[in-house]
């Protein structure tokens, strides 16, 4: 009774090692894997940063400029260029009833109808 | 252990029986003894393994990082520096990493050959000076800082031994002397020497440095408050008008009125921070903050406005600008003399001199001190930028004094300084120290003291919005945004005379005039008189319609909406009904 108990613990004690070891040896692989990833991530971030610095280069606005005098026939803007968002018209009535599945049938639909329609002279009952 | 007594019991042979009085005795009850020593082993036991429990955990609890420490052993010798974006999230200064080269004397086999076979690969290394250090007893000494990663390729191909690389951060400026003066530069060890960069080691980065962390790029990136498009924008135009006005120099800045938020500054002649080495050039110092001017007409404005503040005038006061204004030996003119009785806002558009002067003896020198340095006018501006200048300010300080530097002659102060004070007197009254960093308007309200009433600051703005209309300052007027702005012209003193021919020439603006939010103030040094400014260098004719293109520019930038048709000053700004200036113009 008591030699069996012994021998359970000595093989108890012997898979206690080799699992011990087992989980030191995949724990050194992984420490190894992450000191890996890590170099890995500090390579990448260095590439981005570089390419980040080479982007920025490009993206000058001095660059930009003197390409877009050679290249170009654009002109800087003028005040009387911008329009205000209230002075913007309505916004015409859809053509085609919105959602419909097939916009293209509906369209032909429309035109096919007897009462011509266009975006301007909407129908009566679709008038708001 | 029972089973050994049972079988020692009935006979115990006789060398056994010998050995055992000899160890113990003869009467010692040999069980109690070993009942006390198995406890003594098991409390021993476990002791230890308890010690060796609570490591375990421990252990599990702070892992202990040696595996990460030693990856990052062989580079990261400069240390990194975070990333410098402006406010829009554009790159101004990064960090990037380039292979240095340095060599161990020591290991050396053949210095010659090493030597030969480096200078083939990098031509630009001195010969004589890389065999004395590779001849060297040292046991490190660096060859080349930052070379190319194919020369690297090159050179680790040629397997010299004792020659080795390092990977050091770098720093890069991808936008070069667009925003030099602002930012300043690094040196070799990427230090922060100048501008931005040394108020960055200011704020504990060095000290990171010093402790030997800091070497990872994982550090928060530094916001600015500069705008990179309106700061180039502003950059080109300067230089456009240094080059067509001849002037020495030129330099702008533009500040959020509300926050103190710098959005742009410029000085040129700047430098390339790549190569900070031009940066020592006496010419290229940054005029904003470093350099201090006699700003002329621009001050009125402060003038005219401790009057308003002050109650004892008002807009309709008059002052007699008949005469020159005599003063022991000196005689004030003025440039566009009208000969007559001004007004406040007569005096401001048509910049009078003599008015100026006579508002600001109304006052007395006491109460002009007072109000300067309360608009901090007299004081030493410090900003997060280590340049500054002190303010020259007379030791004794007469009525002479009071009557010049009314308009702007004999106070010379950095021109940051200046707009401090203009933004305070459109802003509702709210002096707020400019800043080069982000900041929110409840933030700048925080810092900020009243300075002046907001009645007063709103008479200011009409003032500023007038001087566009009718002043000198109609060439910026840029349709659309309502620019008010106020012209400066001064006399360089050059041998203790002020010389008529050598002229600084400022300008500030605000836009728009009805609700201020951005200011302007250029300045051009020196600037040439042109055939098609009709002969004159004053600051109408140049700095104006400078700032008129800036404007034109930035504003769309600065998200200014385009206004049209809007009533003149008298009326949007002063309220209708007040029309008594108008009237009498």
């Amino acid at each position: 009774m008591l030699r069996l108990l012994n021998l359970a613990l000595i093989g108890a004690l012997v898979l206690a090692a080799a699992w011990v070891y087992e989980i030191k040896y995949s724990s050194t692989l992984q420490a190894e894997a992450v000191a890996r990833l890590r170099a890995e991530i500090r390579r990448e971030r260095d590439a981005i940063a570089a390419l980040r610095a080479e982007w920025a280069q490009l993206d000058n606005p001095d660059r930009i400029q003197i390409l877009a005098q050679r290249h170009l026939t654009l002109k800087p803007i003028d005040a009387t260029q911008f329009d205000p968002l209230d002075h913007l018209p309505e916004r015409p009535i859809d053509i085609v009833p919105p959602g419909s599945a097939d916009p293209i049938g509906a369209l032909i639909e429309t035109m096919v109808d007897p009462e011509v329609m266009t975006g301007s002279v909407p129908a009566r009952e679709e008038r708001p | 252990m029972s089973s050994t007594a049972r079988a020692e019991a009935p006979a115990e042979p006789w060398r056994r029986r010998l050995v055992r009085v000899l160890l113990y005795g003869r009467n010692a009850d040999r069980g109690a003894k070993a009942r006390g020593r198995v406890g003594l082993a098991i409390a021993a036991f476990a002791t230890v393994y308890a010690v060796i429990a609570l490591r375990l955990v421990l252990f599990a609890v702070a892992p202990d990082n040696h595996v990460a420490r030693r990856t990052g052993s062989q580079d990261a010798v400069a240390t990194a520096r975070p990333d410098i974006l402006d406010r829009n999230g554009e790159i101004l200064a990064t960090d990037v990493r380039m292979p240095s080269l340095f060599g161990e004397p020591r290991r050396l086999i053949d210095v010659d050959e090493a030597a030969e076979l480096l200078t083939a690969e990098l031509p630009d290394l001195d010969a004589g000076e890389l065999r004395e250090r590779l001849g060297s007893k040292r046991g490190f000494v660096w060859l080349k800082r930052e070379i190319k990663p194919q020369q690297q390729q090159e050179i680790h191909r040629l397997g010299i031994p004792g020659i080795g690389f390092l990977s050091e951060n770098k720093r890069v400026y991808p936008n070069g002397a667009e925003v030099s003066h602002l930012i300043g530069h690094v040196n070799i060890d990427n230090q922060g020497i100048a501008g931005m960069e040394k108020w960055l080691d200011g704020q504990g980065l060095a000290d990171l440095h010093r402790a030997g962390f800091a070497s990872d790029r994982q550090q928060k990136p530094i916001e600015l408050a500069v705008d990179l498009r309106v700061q180039h924008a502003l950059r080109d135009e300067l230089i456009a008008a240094a080059e067509k006005f001849k002037a020495k120099a030129a330099a702008g800045v533009v500040v959020d009125v509300n926050t103190g938020e710098i959005i742009a500054m410029v000085s040129v002649p700047d430098y390339d921070p790549n190569n900070p080495r031009q940066a020592n050039d006496p010419t290229r110092i940054n005029r904003m903050t470093t350099g201090v001017f006699e700003l002329g007409s621009t001050f009125k404005a402060l003038t005219i406005a401790m009057a308003l503040d002050s109650g004892k005038v008002t807009l309709s006061s008059a002052f007699d600008a008949r005469m020159p204004l005599r003063y022991g030996r000196f005689a004030i003119h003025d440039y566009h003399a009208q000969n007559r009785v001004l007004s406040v806002p007569e005096i401001f558009t048509y910049s009078s001199n003599i008015g100026t002067a006579r508002i600001a003896l109304t006052l007395g020198v006491e109460h002009h001190k007072w109000f300067l340095r309360k608009m901090g006018q007299l004081d030493r501006l410090r900003t997060e930028l280590p340049e500054s200048a002190e303010p020259i300010v007379p030791k004794r300080w007469g009525e002479l004094n009071t009557v010049t530097i009314a308009f702007g002659h004999g106070l010379s102060v950095a021109p940051l300084q200046a707009v401090m004070g203009i933004n305070a007197l459109v802003n509702g009254g709210y002096l707020i120290p400019p800043t080069f960093l982000r900041r929110s308007a409840e933030e700048a309200r925080a810092l900020a003291t009243q300075v002046v009433k907001p009645e007063t600051s709103e008479k200011m703005r009409y003032l500023l919005r007038l001087n566009a209309e009718k002043g000198t300052a109609t060439k910026a007027d840029v349709k659309g945004y309502y620019v008010g702005g106020k012209t400066g012209t001064s006399e360089k003193v050059v041998n203790g005379r002020y010389a008529h021919n050598r002229l600084l020439n400022t300008f500030t603006a605000i836009l728009p005039a009805d609700k201020p939010r951005y200011q302007l103030l250029l300045i051009l040094d020196e600037p040439q008189p042109l055939k098609e400014t009709f002969g004159y260098a004053t600051s109408g004719w140049n700095a104006v319609p400078t700032a008129g293109k800036v404007i034109a520019r930035i504003a769309p930038l600065l998200g200014i909406e385009p206004r049209f048709d809007l009533p003149p000053a008298d009326r949007l700004i002063l309220g209708k009904g007040q029309g008594t200036v108008a009237s009498n113009q």
